[in-house]
């Protein structure tokens, strides 16, 4: 009986994670990279990083804040982009490139929030 | 009490740095390290007006960088030139070409902030014409040597120049230094749309001979969205260690830089 019990919970565990994995998978439709970029201390010369972002094959909504010196932009489903192409291109561009982090929150999801 | 050039450049620096302001462009007659932007991949001209005390010239240079790398940049600069000796003919025509490559030699960047050197070598070819009067050209070949400096960051950029120009035909090498100072005037945002205001201070010595000729140059700078930008500015002599006859009035700049790559 306890046997049961145990294989009924992890069946039902299981069940349940995969469920919200596919969940998850749904609801995102890009993916949201964001890049804190050192050096962006002038907006004429940002230029060249926008450039080499949208240089990339399923990148979209480039955007830099200046302010936070923070480089967002999105890839598309079923684009992947791995952390060293994206740090690559940041020092194409003549900036040092920091912390990057990965959400499958796309933009829009996040702005209406 | 005469006004030292360092006295002139520290005020400048107090005055500008009480005006609450962010990042700014390029400077306008003194070099900058950052190889980017507008100082990258774009054209830049702008028509220079001199007024000496005996003739007037007007010098309208086109600039073609082109970034291999972030950090090696090469060009050209196509001069047209227009001299009108008081009591003589005028005579106008291409000037000296220069071909330059800088090279960038260290970069620290931070948060809003980077500092970097570049190094610079600019090789003018005497392609002017030098047998009519007057001549447009030095009719000499000229290697100019030189590090550019810079600290930008949001609130200020300073940039500093030197250079040593070693000359042909047994005219006089020259020393070349130049320091600037710009803030812009509207809160930074990308993309650009920036009102910039420089004071820069470009100097000239004549190793040999041991003159000196300092400037002091205030300017203004519009940049209108992520390609184009205007600037404006004056050089007014602060020290002319020249002959007589030969001494500048007001050098006037009007220019633009647009980026095409």
């Amino acid at each position: 009986m306890k046997k049961i019990l145990f294989l009924t919970t992890v069946m039902a565990f299981l069940a349940i994670a995969g469920l919200n994995a596919q969940t998850s998978s749904n609801a995102s439709e890009d993916q949201r990279v964001s890049v804190k970029v050192d050096g962006l201390a002038c907006p004429f010369c940002a230029y060249g990083l926008e450039k080499k972002i949208k240089d990339i094959e399923g990148s979209k909504e480039v955007k830099i804040d200046l302010k936070s010196g923070l480089l967002t932009f999105q890839m598309q489903k079923g684009k992947a982009i791995s952390e060293e192409t994206i740090r690559n291109k940041v020092k194409d561009a003549g900036f040092t490139p920091r912390e990057i982090s990965f959400s499958e929150t796309s933009l829009k999801t996040k702005e209406n929030e | 009490m005469k006004p030292t050039f360092w006295g002139i450049f520290l005020l400048a620096i107090f005055i500008l740095r009480t005006v609450k302001m962010q990042a700014q462009g390029p400077p306008i007659y003194t070099g900058t390290p950052i190889l980017l932007g507008l100082d990258g991949g774009g054209i830049r001209t702008f028509g220079k007006y001199i007024s000496k005390e005996n003739a007037t010239a007007h010098v309208q240079p086109i600039a073609i960088p082109y970034n291999f790398t972030a950090k090696l940049q090469v060009g050209t600069i196509v001069p047209f030139v227009r001299k009108s000796p008081d009591g003589l003919g005028a005579n106008s025509g291409l000037g000296d070409v220069v071909a330059f490559a800088k090279y960038l030699l260290f970069q620290k960047d931070g948060s809003g902030k980077t500092f970097r050197v570049m190094a610079r070598v600019k090789e003018t070819f005497p392609t002017a014409k030098k047998d009519e009067m007057p001549a447009l050209g030095s009719g000499a070949y000229q290697t100019d040597v030189g590090l550019v400096g810079g600290y930008v960051s949001t609130k200020i950029g300073l940039y500093g120049e030197v250079g040593y120009n070693f000359t042909s035909d047994n005219l006089p090498d020259n020393l070349i230094y130049n320091l600037a100072v710009g803030l812009p005037l509207l809160p930074q945002q990308y993309p650009p749309k920036q009102l910039n205001v420089f004071l820069e201070f470009t100097g000239n010595h004549v190793t040999s001979q041991k003159q000196n000729t300092l400037f002091i140059a205030p300017g203004i700078q519009a940049i209108l969205g992520r390609r184009l930008l205007f600037e404006s500015g004056i050089q007014l002599p602060l020290t002319q260690d020249v002959p007589d006859g030969q001494k500048t009035n007001f050098i006037f700049l009007l220019g633009t830089r647009v980026l095409i790559f």
